[in-house]
């Protein structure tokens, strides 16, 4: 196992992390529970969201520049592969999540200026939703393509 | 009130100068991925593909920086009006441009 394999390893398993944190809080958000919660899903709602501010900002910065440094060897040895391949969509949907992921970095002052603030609701819960959909595409397209050409074996 | 004026400038001019920095290759530097090297500006690859990411983040992480710096420089009466969701409107917007230029890999 080179080191591109744990670095991705790494990444992956920070991104679940993420994912579970920023979908919490979006849920606490969105659906906030309006009564103790009793069941699995109510207590998913429940949770404190501003709790989870500080862990996602530093999850989504480490995720990304994880992902940037493994990056070079996605553009190397994958892109080629799919490229070759003939698999424009898988191409396509990767493309779209490195302007995601970066368009959702220059997000985080405002999202954690949003929780750190007693007003200012509706764009916390627009910035936390928007978010929780860069994450969740990402994740997605990440494990994807990942499926299609694993590196570092 | 600073950092408010600070984070929503921040946010809007990176989401704007990133598409465009895509979209008119603006990238500050070019990585070279097959020989690990650096170079200044856009460059062609060599010996293998060349990276412009990198260089677009730069140059949108400078840009947005510089407008966020300013933002929270001027008098509060000035950005108080600031609207907020001006944050995710415009990066919406600035991804829906961007999706745009990628549906060739979607309608092969």
């Amino acid at each position: 196992m080179n080191w591109q394999t744990v670095l991705l390893i790494v990444h992956g398993l920070l991104a679940v992390a993420l994912l579970g944190a920023i979908t919490h809080q979006a849920a606490s958000v969105l659906l906030p529970a309006s009564r103790p919660a009793g069941s699995f899903v109510g207590r998913f709602r429940a949770v404190p969201g501003p709790s989870y501010v500080n862990a996602v900002v530093v999850l989504y910065v480490v995720t990304a520049v994880l992902g940037g440094v493994l990056y070079t060897e996605y553009r190397v040895s994958v892109r080629t592969v799919v490229e070759q391949l003939g698999m424009w969509p898988a191409h396509g949907a990767f493309e779209l999540k490195e302007h995601f992921a970066a368009v959702g970095l220059g997000l985080l002052p405002a999202y954690w200026y949003c929780w750190r603030v007693a007003g200012e609701a509706r764009t916390r819960a627009a910035l936390t939703a928007f978010l929780a959909i860069i994450v969740w595409w990402n994740f997605l397209v990440g494990h994807v393509l990942n499926n299609i050409r694993g590196f570092g074996v | 009130m600073r950092f408010r004026s600070f984070a929503i400038a921040f946010a809007v001019a990176f989401s704007i100068t990133y598409a465009v920095s895509v979209l008119n290759n603006y990238a500050l530097f070019t990585y070279h991925p097959a020989i690990g090297e650096f170079g200044a500006g856009v460059q062609k690859g060599r010996d293998g593909p060349a990276m412009y990411w990198y260089g677009w983040m730069a140059t949108s992480g400078i840009v947005a920086f510089l407008a966020g710096v300013l933002a929270a420089l001027l008098p509060e009466s000035a950005t108080r009006r600031l609207w907020p969701g001006l944050t995710w409107l415009v990066a919406l917007i600035a991804l829906a441009v961007l999706a745009y230029d990628l549906r060739q890999f979607f309608l092969k």
